[in-house]
Formats: C-alpha cells, sequence, structure tokens
C-alpha cells in the first residue's frame, strides 16, 4: 500500500516535466495530454522495477520500450510523428545531473589537479549517463527496429 | 503520369522545402528521408535520392533518365514538434489523393511555427525543475528556492534565444544565473539540504532532444549526423557546466561533487 502511494505520487510528479518540456518542443495543443500520461507512466514504471532491486539502465530499457510502443499505437491512431509523444515521455529519465557531475569533474580535474577520487566521479558518472542515454534511446527506437524495419509507421 | 522538365523541377523544389523545414525543426534523419522520398514519389518521381547532413540536404529526383539536383542550407530554427506533425499531415494527404502538387507548395509555405505563451512556459519549467528536486529527495524550501531559480534561469534563455545569441553563450549565462539564485538559498540554509536546489535548477538546460536524436539517428545507421548531434549535445553540456563552475567559483558555494 505504501509502495502503491509512492509510485502514484512519484507518476503525479513526474507528468509535470514531461509537459512543461512538451511545451518547449511546441508539441501541439491537443497531444500534450499523451506527452503527460507517458511521462507518469515510464517514470512510475522505472521507480517500480528499481524498487524491486533492477538497476537502473536496465530498468529505463524496460519503460523507454513500453513508451515506444505506446508512441506507436499513438502515432497510428493520431497521423503524428513517434517522437512528438516519446521524446517528452522520456525527460524525466535523461541523466541531466550525470551529465553536469561528469563535465563538473572534468573541469574540476583540470583546476584542482589530478586526484584518484575526482577521476573515479567522473568515470562513472559518465558511464551511467552514456548507458542510461543508450538504453533510453535504444528502447525508443525499438518498435522500428524491430517491427517496422525501414517501412514508414505513419 | 508523365512529367515535364519544369514539373520535374518543381517536383524537387517542394520535396526539399519539406526536408528543410523537417531538419530545421528537429526531426530525426530518419523521419526527414522518409519524408522527402514519400512526397517526391507521390508527386510522380521514379526515386528520390538524398543525403542529410548537419547543416544541409541535397536532394535529387530521378525520372526516365533525367536527374534534378538541388542542395538547402538549413539553418536551426529550434525544435517545433507542430511543423513536424504539419509536414507529415501534408504528406499522408497527397499520397491519399486529397491535394495536388501547387497545393501541398502553397501549404508548405504558409507553415507557420505555433509557440506556446512564453510565461506559461516559464512556469511549467519552473515546476518542472521542482519536480525534479522532489525526485532527488529535496523538501518544500528546496522545491521553491529550485522554481525560482529555474524560472528566471528560463526567461533568461527565451530572452537570449529572442535576440539570437550564440546558444552555448546563452546556455552558460542561463546556468550561471540558476546556480546563483539558487546557492542563496544554501548561503541562508533554506531548507535541508539546499544543495539539491542547485543539482536541480540547472536541468532544464539539458539537451534531451539532441541527445535523444542523436543517439537514435545513429541505431537507424545515419551515423555522421548522429556524430554531428552527439558533439552539439556535448558542448551544449559543456558550457552549462561552465556557467556552474563560474558560479560556485564566485559565490564560494559548492553543491556538486564535494
Amino acid at each position: 500500500m505504501e509502495l502503491l502511494t509512492l509510485i502514484i505520487f512519484d507518476g503525479l510528479f513526474a507528468t509535470v516535466p514531461a509537459l512543461g518540456f512538451a511545451m518547449v518542443f511546441n508539441v501541439p495543443k491537443n497531444m500534450l495530454v499523451y506527452c503527460a500520461v507517458g511521462g507518469a507512466f515510464a517514470h512510475s514504471l522505472r521507480f517500480l522495477l528499481m524498487d524491486f532491486g533492477i538497476q537502473i539502465e536496465w530498468a529505463t530499457l524496460i519503460a523507454s520500450s513500453f513508451i515506444g510502443f505506446l508512441g506507436l499505437y499513438w502515432s497510428r491512431k493520431h497521423l503524428i510523428p513517434r517522437p512528438v509523444f516519446t521524446v517528452a515521455s522520456v525527460i524525466p529519465m535523461i541523466p541531466g545531473s550525470f551529465a553536469f557531475t561528469t563535465v563538473i569533474g572534468l573541469v574540476e580535474l583540470n583546476t584542482v589537479g589530478y586526484s584518484i577520487e575526482m577521476m573515479q566521479i567522473v568515470i562513472e558518472n559518465g558511464l551511467k549517463t552514456l548507458f542510461i542515454l543508450g538504453a533510453l534511446s535504444f528502447g525508443l527506437a525499438l518498435p522500428s527496429i524491430l517491427i517496422y524495419r525501414g517501412k514508414p509507421i505513419v | 503520369m508523365s512529367l515535364s522538365p519544369q514539373a520535374q523541377t518543381e517536383l524537387t523544389r517542394i520535396a526539399v522545402n519539406a526536408g528543410q523545414i523537417l531538419h530545421q525543426h528537429g526531426a530525426e534523419s530518419r523521419l526527414i528521408e522518409q519524408i522527402t522520398q514519400r512526397i517526391g514519389l507521390a508527386l510522380g518521381a521514379h526515386s528520390i535520392e538524398l543525403s542529410v547532413s548537419s547543416d544541409a540536404i541535397v536532394i535529387t529526383s530521378l525520372y526516365e533518365g533525367h536527374c534534378v539536383t538541388t542542395t538547402r542550407r538549413c539553418y536551426d530554427k529550434g525544435i517545433n514538434m507542430q511543423m513536424v506533425c504539419d509536414v507529415l499531415r501534408i504528406c499522408v494527404m497527397l499520397e491519399k489523393k486529397l491535394l495536388d502538387a501547387s497545393q501541398v507548395k502553397e501549404r508548405l509555405m504558409h507553415l507557420t511555427p505555433y509557440k506556446y505563451n512564453r510565461w506559461l512556459v516559464v512556469l511549467m519549467i519552473g515546476f518542472s525543475c521542482s519536480s525534479f528536486s522532489h525526485f532527488f529527495e529535496g523538501d518544500w524550501p528546496v522545491y521553491i528556492t529550485t522554481f525560482f531559480a529555474s524560472s528566471s534561469a528560463m526567461i533568461v534563455r527565451q530572452e537570449l534565444a529572442l535576440r539570437h545569441h550564440n546558444p552555448f553563450v546563452n546556455f552558460s549565462v542561463s546556468a550561471f544565473l540558476a546556480t546563483s539564485i539558487a546557492s542563496i538559498g544554501v548561503l541562508f540554509e533554506f531548507g535541508d539540504k539546499p544543495q539539491i536546489a542547485m543539482a536541480a535548477s540547472v536541468l532544464l538546460l539539458v539537451p534531451g532532444f539532441p541527445l535523444i536524436n542523436a543517439v537514435s539517428d545513429m541505431v537507424k545507421g545515419h551515423i555522421s549526423m548522429g556524430i554531428a548531434r552527439w558533439v552539439f549535445a556535448t558542448l551544449l553540456t559543456v558550457s552549462v557546466s561552465i556557467g556552474i563552475v563560474a558560479s560556485m567559483t564566485l559565490t564560494g558555494v559548492s553543491g556538486w561533487i564535494y
């Protein structure tokens, strides 16, 4: 029960960035609600999977491939290209903090000088960024790689 | 259907115009390629060959041994999914024979990008970054600090973008401002872990769309385009980090790493 409340709150908080960034990308008005639903679904699914002890990269891959297939259904229904829904939906999962920590670590490495601790921060955060991002985009591309294989979706 | 040389030139221009609009408004390479080819084929060409690079597209239309080639420079006009949707809709209507060549040309010429009210976007981005601070386990004071820091940064980002400033300069300045405002929260110990606000308030500057497009371009075989987008996104990340470091050095407050 406690987990359920946590998941619902996680989903509710994830709708806000999905909506906000969808507006920055100028997603058409009547499609905004799909971005919000997708964002909530993806982030709460990842939260649930990570709660089961799955690593963040694999959880991201599973969540984003769900969004990929959901976007496939919506895009064929409304004749809208898939990135319109999918990218805004996965925005709450983008590893922005990891990416900035990596580069700030690199800058510090130059100003303060080399240290194993700093190098560890840079490498660990950098690898996290790369793998989460790869999982995210690969999951979204999965329907067109596996099912459509070069044919147009709409 | 037979095409005169003039009609073939016209067809090529229509197709390249569609591709140019898609490229300028942030569509992925596969989509640019497919829609341009579909429009060209629907207008009667035998085949459309195109090469998409990071700042231009080159397209050749073939019809009974005649080739017409044309190139368009594609200056970045900012991500706008509504334009991408409209071009796709025109393409589908053309394929269903609801439009002819002149109508398609007319419609493509008159597409205007829709923009949301900028203050509404500022408000939403403020709340978005505050939600990120919640994901990082911040409490209510941190939520409020993040809101003010990130919405001021968004106002600056929009103002500088409106004045056509270089995106790298724009992102550094916005990151500098966001971090400086968030560090006030740290100085006055506003909330339990005020450093979270510094991390969350710059997340509006993460180049999410270019990064996702970069990987999906590379996955779908447009390696050079993917690398170009990846480098652009990386440079944006570096300039944001420079802004953050500059602010932390000036104020002496560190919210990252230490």
